[in-house]
């Protein structure tokens, strides 16, 4: 299969500098993802995962090298710019859900459509629709403290997708789920990769959603030690 | 797709910042309850003391004894309202601290600095408001009891209605101004937040 071109690193690097010493978080990475596309990224702790994660979504600023998406390097974006990359074009998830405690579940998916500018009644009704393809449409006026782990990372999939972005980012999503959760979750992004046609990048330890990727990235110190096809 | 969508706008509206403010008040409604019991308390003290005042005064004008406030009582008054402005900061320090991660999540999905600048202001202006009003009440009661005994409790019908109604406006004001402006310094730390880090924050 292939695919036309999302995200494209070249020689990417962040440094810190923590007590005196540099420590390498990236250090040179070229990568690039085709539209469409299932990479996992795989790595011990600290082989800077998340550091390039932080890097697509416009978090942090590489100290080297440059992220395009859609062909836009966007260290030349403004923080309205980014915010509004993140907003539209990137959904989030992370492991440990990190919904909104004082919202329901499909306030919490309605909530990337407020910064959007969609009308609220238009929001809430994408919140809905999104919730029952999640398999939560009986749930929706629950508050994340009487939802499961399962469910709640459910609703945080469900707000990754309110804007319908291009790329979903997850971060070891599986990661606080067992093993049956864990699965259902994979399932559900796969679905959502294969059937909406939606990027997706995860970070994972998790061998079965390595398994279902198209690509597997393996990271170690900062850089990509090697790429297989799954 | 391409560069003309990244020139789309981000959109919070005050209305939001209400709606969102609202739903933080209600559900920590323990916390909220603190800040507006300290910024009340201390309103409650001030209008207690102008209240005290202009009941003196309606007594003098209807022939009685002309008494007064003494001048030290407004002086512990400046501190009550200096006392409850950095015990509302020293709450709204620990909301942001509690909030680290939500607000790490905002800013992932969308939010920038001024928003979640505008979201704890919101927040500081309905505890200021309603703890204005609550003060005011409070102050009401306070200056019944403190001048009641000597006036006579019918003093309250002797005070025009403007009167009460300018006190209550001032309370009000003066209590938002204080609720807000002790929430800037956490509001700010809060918009400042560098979301790598406060998504990584453990509590």
């Amino acid at each position: 299969m292939s695919f036309d071109t999302i995200i494209e690193m070249r020689e990417l690097a962040r440094y810190y500098e923590m007590g005196g010493v540099t420590i390498k978080a990236l250090d040179g990475v070229d990568l690039e993802i085709g539209r469409g596309e299932y990479v996992s990224i795989v790595g011990p702790s600290g082989s800077g995962k998340t550091t390039l994660f932080n890097m697509i979504g416009g978090l942090d600023k590489p100290t080297n090298g440059r992220v395009y998406i859609d062909g836009v390097d966007i260290s030349k974006l403004d923080a309205y710019e980014l915010a509004w990359l993140r907003c539209r074009k990137i959904g989030y998830i992370f492991q440990t859900f990190n919904l909104i405690q004082v919202l329901t579940a499909v306030e919490n998916v309605a909530l990337p459509t407020v910064f959007a500018g969609v009308p609220r009644d238009e929001g809430l009704e994408t919140a809905e629709k999104l919730l029952a393809s999640v398999g939560l449409g009986e749930r929706t006026h629950h508050r994340p403290t009487e939802l499961s782990a399962g469910q709640q990372q459910r609703v945080a999939i469900a707000r990754a997708m309110a804007n319908d972005p291009a790329i979903i980012l997850a971060d070891e999503p599986t990661g606080n789920l067992d093993l049956n959760t864990g699965m259902e979750i994979i399932d559900l992004l796969h679905g959502l990769n294969k059937t909406r046609g939606m990027t997706l990048i995860a970070a994972t330890h998790d061998l079965k959603m390595i398994k279902a990727s198209d690509r597997i990235v393996w990271m170690r110190d900062g850089r990509v030690e090697r790429i297989e096809r799954g | 797709m391409g560069l003309s969508e990244a020139s789309g706008r981000i959109k919070f509206t005050l209305g939001d910042a209400f709606r969102l403010g609202y739903d933080y008040i209600k559900r920590r409604f323990n916390r909220t309850i603190i800040n507006m019991a300290s910024i009340s308390l201390s309103i409650a003290f001030l209008s207690t003391l102008l209240l005290t005042d202009a009941f003196y005064r309606a007594y003098a004008l209807a022939g009685g004894e002309r008494l007064g406030v003494e001048t030290y009582q407004y002086w512990l008054m400046f501190v009550a309202l200096a006392v409850s402005v950095v015990g509302i900061t020293n709450a709204m320090l620990i909301a942001v601290y509690e909030r680290y991660r939500e607000i790490g999540t905002m800013k992932c999905i969308g939010a920038l600095d001024r928003h979640i600048l505008l979201l704890f202001l919101v927040e500081a202006f309905v505890q200021g408001a309603i703890g204005g009003v609550a003060g005011f009440l409070l102050g009401v009661l306070g200056a019944l009891l403190s001048a009641g005994f000597t006036t006579g409790f019918g003093i309250v019908a002797m005070v025009p209605a403007t009167e009460y109604l300018l006190f209550l406006g001032g309370s009000t004001i003066l209590s938002i101004v204080l609720s807000m402006t002790a929430t800037v310094y956490p509001a700010f730390r809060a918009a400042r937040l560098n979301p790598v880090e406060a998504l990584s924050y453990e509590l």
